[in-house]
């Protein structure tokens, strides 16, 4: 009788993602089903206006700072951008001094075809390694203890304009990675190798027949559109899958009872849409995977023939919910379209897309069909500029991910609000140089604001509040227990905010605008600290990372013309921050 | 009689507009047919129109009045026949004109009516070839071909037309009339053929250097003809068959021509030129300026501005010992 | 009678002149060089030399032909496009690659240099189109990127282009200037 009355539980996180209690962080995803919520609770909504600099370091590096600060045990591992150094400090000693520093030395020429920035979203730490990947497309295996190499592979060729910018997941004895560069018309591809050796286990392309896209009998897609034969071929015009895109450069989640592995696939290739009629299968999706096969189980495409560049790489959040009074298991994935999809993880259902962002490129999702509803009227034309599309080719929200915080059962989405005109042009494939065909302009959304730091309800799908950003928040969230979450604006301003209110606590203002992940750990003395990199960078910030000018509207594939001010506001930066309470 | 020959000689040359794979005369198709009849009936109605104001006017000059007669002076016979032939005259003209505008009218109609067609073409005019997709329900069966269109006979093709840096113009006279390929808009034409054959089309709107040398060919075939002939350029490109065809594809992946030229089922992507994925399975190069042959290959590539000064390729610098390969690969590409 | 007839002579005279002197920003040679190999210059990426005298360097004087004519301005600006220069570059603003249309040159902004940069690429990006790129059209492409910075005279630099605008037109850019040096180069900032 009182069930009516009472409000549905929260969204749990899944029990393979509980906290060990351990303090440490040692996957940026900081666990399997990318929560990003830490059991902390020594800072807190009372305290944290308190929070001062415990120490600072310099990765030394002045370009965009993406990457995660991992720590475990007594030692914090900081990635830098290209030539992506790996450090290690020594968190038991005071000032945390350096304890070794990895040099992969990838190709200097690997910047040429990096789109955007020389990021790297950080290592992943399993079995006393370190994994991460480096710009010129090769995975690396370190020692944690002594930083020395024990194994690196060269998996992508930058002549093709493949590059590596990812987190890689660890998956019992596999380390996963994907592959970079959706704008220079890259074939997409993920890839598990040995944990030992470096060597592949498995290799599922994006684009391609079925064989290579580990298409098989154990497919099972939820919607009629994804099912076929070869439809990674047949959606494409003739050999237009060769340069189709697809590329896995995000975030990946794992279910370790499901043995599934989840991961996005990129925008299509060339971003303008006119040379590749058809669905242009598996671009701008979400697959899931056999953890140890790559087998396809299911895939959920986003954006069916993309038109706007759309890619499927944010973050995928695996949590147990009750929909509709039956318990699911779902993933949770705020999406570059601007809906946040609420996606049963067993079969592929789509349960729920609701908008987070202003819209004019799409009305909608089917949910009988999954398929989201274009405006006709925002659909690229050759020759033609059309205006005022929402989201911009940035989508709602960027890799930058999410966290989600089981005690207020609200998901912290860190996202932009920008739109964009768009003027086809012809794109013309040259391997090794970008393969777009479209020029751009991006501009503030309805508002004038660019960036926004909302609270999301998942079941209900609506934001409870919201946090306005002069400049697009392009860094990633953290939520922890004292119900305080963190995340920080490209102006440089690290921010801790009530997580039920969204009143801003505490901010500081670090040395450069902050694009980065922020973490939190329990340090060797057991005071809780929380680190983040600041420097400005990643596409958003490319104008000061890269000293680009101005008065170019297109230039960073359109964001400098939204960007105009920031180099009024930041410079270049690269150092990371670790506060503490006094 | 001989001061009159040349000028009888050339009353003659007209004549040769009549025939051929590229007269609005010779019509093959019901567009082209409507518009040469129209062409006829004005011809002969305006014509009749224009013979019976010489006869008047020649009439009206060998008349003369008495010398001595005032000029001034008006007799109402002569007056009142004036007036009634003026309103006559008049009278006819307003009709003729209103029937041949009616006819034009309805000229057009059947010129812009869309009948259900199978089959939809996307020609994008480019200085100065053209670039021809064909379009399919099914997405893999979309390819990009250059400069020559097939058709199957008697079937309606839809054409969309649009072009991507200035005005062109689509004319294929034996089939149909006129059409503008203007940026940023898209113009739609029908053509139809009745029978198989080769005609030559051509671009009928100034665009630049070598307008002049922007010609098309449309093939029109049987339906099997037509199908084996799109199956075979879906595919993709043959792989060369012995190694100085191998020789001739390495040479073409390592020289400018991968910027701008695309080979499907080789690195070479460009869309900016002519898709060579079939290039010897075409009639002619250079939008209908020569003969697919080797050595017109060889030709074009080391000096393309001695055929089409002013064209967009560039000469590209070839060893001698690699021209050879090189067209023999190309021409390999049926 | 005579002061009238003398002024029409004047003008006329006056007006052939001017009609006659823009014929060069015009010229263009259909019959590319062909098999022509690239030019040579000889020259150097910085202004320091030992001893009294600077760099001795030794152009080949094709730069006047390429940066003064509008025809071969107009050329590098389709190429541009085509080869995908935009992709990185911009419209001349940057991007994954540096921005073309200030003065800050990593490796020479005068025109000898920025053909040598495309034809041999650059360290930290830029790839090298020897043989990929005839070189007149590198020429042609060289003095496009010239004039992003307003560094070719106005009547040469394109005007107003029909697609979406980036900004003001070359032509309407204020005169610019290459400063010597220009910017520490990218890997200058390699820390160890």
């Amino acid at each position: 009788m009182a069930s009516a009355q009472t409000d549905p539980p929260h969204p749990a996180v899944p029990s393979f993602a509980a906290s060990p209690g351990d303090g440490q962080w040692t996957i940026p995803q900081k666990n399997y089903a990318s929560t990003r919520f830490s059991d902390l609770s020594e800072i807190n909504t009372e305290n944290v206006k308190n929070l001062q600099v415990a120490f600072t370091f310099s990765t030394g590096v002045n370009k965009g700072q993406e990457a995660a600060p991992l720590v475990v045990g007594g030692t914090m591992y900081v990635l830098s951008p290209y030539p992506n150094i790996l450090y290690a400090l020594d968190l038991t000693r005071p000032g945390a001094p350096l304890k070794w520093q990895y040099n992969p030395k990838p190709a200097s020429a690997a910047q040429g075809v990096a789109c955007c920035d020389v990021v790297n979203r950080g290592p992943a730490f399993a079995n006393g390694r370190l994994f991460f990947t480096t710009l010129d497309a090769h995975a690396v295996a370190v020692n944690a203890e002594t930083g020395e190499e024990i194994w690196k592979t060269k998996l992508g060729d930058i002549n093709r304009g493949e590059t590596m910018t990812m987190a890689p997941l660890v998956v019992k004895d596999k380390v996963i990675v994907g592959v970079s560069g959706g704008q220079f018309g890259v074939r997409g591809w993920i890839e598990a190798l040995d944990v030992d050796t470096g060597k592949s286990i498995w290799k599922a392309y994006s684009t391609g027949p079925d064989q290579d896209v580990k298409i098989g009998a154990n497919f099972k897609p939820f919607y009629d559109s994804d099912k076929g034969k070869d439809l990674g071929v047949a959606t494409w015009p003739a050999d237009g899958w060769q340069q189709g895109g697809g590329t896995v450069w995000g975030w990946l989640s794992y279910d370790p009872d499901l043995n599934l592995v989840y991961h996005g696939t990129g925008n299509p290739g060339p971003w303008n849409p006119n040379p590749r009629p058809g669905d242009n299968k598996w671009t701008a999706g979400i697959f899931a995977r056999d953890a140890d096969t790559g087998e396809a189980r299911w895939f959920y495409q986003i954006a069916p023939h993309d038109l706007h560049g759309r890619d499927g790489n944010n973050e995928t959040i695996l949590l147990d919910m009750e929909w509709e009074g039956k318990p699911r298991k779902v993933l949770v994935h705020p999406g570059q379209t601007g809906f946040v999809y609420v996606i049963d993880r067993v079969t592929g259902e789509v349960l729920s897309a609701k908008p987070f962002h202003a819209l004019t490129a799409a009305t909608g999702v089917d949910l009988e069909t999954g398929k989201i509803q274009y405006s006709s009227d925002k659909e690229p034309v050759s020759n033609r500029v059309i205006r005022d599309i929402c989201p911009a080719a940035s989508g709602a929200k960027n890799w930058n991910p999410s966290a989600f915080s089981p005690r207020t059962g609200l998901l912290y989405i860190p996202h932009v609000n920008l739109c964009m005109d768009w003027g086809s042009t012809e794109p013309n494939y040259i391997a090794g140089t970008p393969y777009v065909g479209a020029e751009i302009r991006m501009f503030p959304g309805p508002g004038g604001h660019m960036g926004e730091f909302s609270a999301w309800d998942i079941r209900e799908g609506r934001e409870l509040w919201t946090i306005n950003e002069r400049f697009p928040v392009w860094s990633g969230a953290l939520a922890t227990a004292g119900d305080v979450v963190f995340y920080g604006t490209m102006d440089g301003w690290f921010k801790a905010v009530h997580a039920r209110t969204g009143e801003v606590l505490w901010q500081f203002r670090t040395s450069s605008g902050i694009v980065g992940q922020p973490t939190t750990y329990r340090g060797p003395d057991g005071r809780q600290y929380v680190a983040i990199l600041s420097g400005v960078g990643g596409w958003a910030g490319s104008i000061v990372s890269g000293d680009l000018d101005p008065r170019d509207g297109t230039a960073a594939l359109g964001f400098v013309n939204a960007m105009r001010d920031l180099k009024n506001v930041t410079a270049k930066g690269g150092t990371l921050h670790v506060f503490k309470l006094p | 009689m001989r001061r009159a020959a040349p000028f009888l000689l050339l009353a003659v040359l007209p004549l040769a507009g009549c025939q051929g794979w590229q007269s609005a005369l010779d019509a093959q198709g019901p567009a082209a047919r409507t518009l040469a009849d129209m062409f006829w009936i004005f011809l002969a109605v305006l014509g009749a129109v224009w013979g019976l104001t010489m006869i008047a006017l020649l009439l009206s000059l060998r008349r003369r009045r008495p010398a001595d007669a005032d000029p001034l002076a008006t007799n109402p016979e002569t007056e009142r026949r004036m007036i009634v032939t003026t309103s006559i005259a008049v009278g006819l003209t307003l009709v003729t004109v209103i029937a041949l505008t009616g006819l034009s009218y309805a000229a057009q109609k059947v010129l812009f009516a869309r009948k259900d067609g199978a089959l939809t073409l996307l020609v994008t005019g480019e200085q100065w070839w053209w670039k021809i997709t064909y379009e399919d329900s099914q997405p893999n069966r979309v390819f990009t071909t250059a400069n020559e269109i097939h058709i199957p006979v008697g079937e309606p093709v839809l054409i969309k037309l649009e072009a991507s840096d200035v005005i062109h113009a689509f004319w294929v006279p034996s089939l149909t009339g006129k059409m503008d390929l203007i940026p940023g808009r898209q113009n739609q034409i029908q053509i139809q053929a009745d029978r198989p054959g080769l005609y030559r089309g051509q671009c009928a709107e100034f665009c630049g250097l070598q307008h002049a040398h922007m010609g098309l060919f449309v093939i029109a075939e049987t339906k099997e003809e037509f199908e084996r002939w799109r199956d075979r350029q879906v595919s993709s490109a043959t792989p060369p068959s012995d190694s100085h065809r191998q020789r001739g594809m390495e040479i073409f992946l390592s020289k400018p021509c991968v910027m701008c030229h695309q080979v499907r089922g080789t690195d070479a992507g460009g869309k900016v030129a002519p898709d060579l994925t079939h290039v010897g399975s075409r009639r002619t190069i250079a939008a209908g300026t020569l003969e697919t042959t080797r050595g017109n290959l060889a030709a074009w590539i080391l000096d393309p501005h001695g055929i089409k000064p002013g064209v967009n390729m560039p000469a590209v610098k070839l060893e001698p010992d690699e021209v050879q390969p090189l067209a023999d690969y190309l021409e390999g590409l049926k | 009678m005579c002061s009238s007839s003398l002024k029409a002579v004047a003008a006329s005279i006056l007006l052939t002149a001017l009609a006659l002197a823009a014929c060069q920003r015009e010229e263009r040679e259909f019959r590319s060089k062909s098999m022509a190999d690239e030019t040579e210059e000889k020259v150097s990426l910085v202004p320091l030399s030992p001893g009294p005298s600077g760099p001795a360097e030794q152009r080949s004087g094709t730069a006047k032909t390429y940066e003064e004519n509008a025809y071969q301005i107009a050329q590098g600006q389709r190429l541009y496009a085509w080869f995908n220069c935009n992709g990185c570059h911009g419209n001349g603003g940057g991007g994954s690659g540096p921005p073309l249309m200030d003065d800050m040159w990593t490796y020479g902004g005068q025109i000898e240099h920025i053909v040598q940069s495309i034809r041999e690429g650059r360290p930290n990006g830029m790839p090298s189109f020897r043989g990929k790129v005839p070189d007149e059209q590198i020429w042609e492409i060289a003095a496009y990127v010239r004039s992003m910075g307003r560094n070719v005279p106005k009547a040469a630099a394109p005007g107003r282009r029909d697609d979406m605008s980036p900004g003001p037109a070359e032509q309407r850019r204020p005169p610019g200037q290459v400063i010597d040096g220009g910017q520490i180069p990218p890997s200058a900032q390699m820390p160890q």
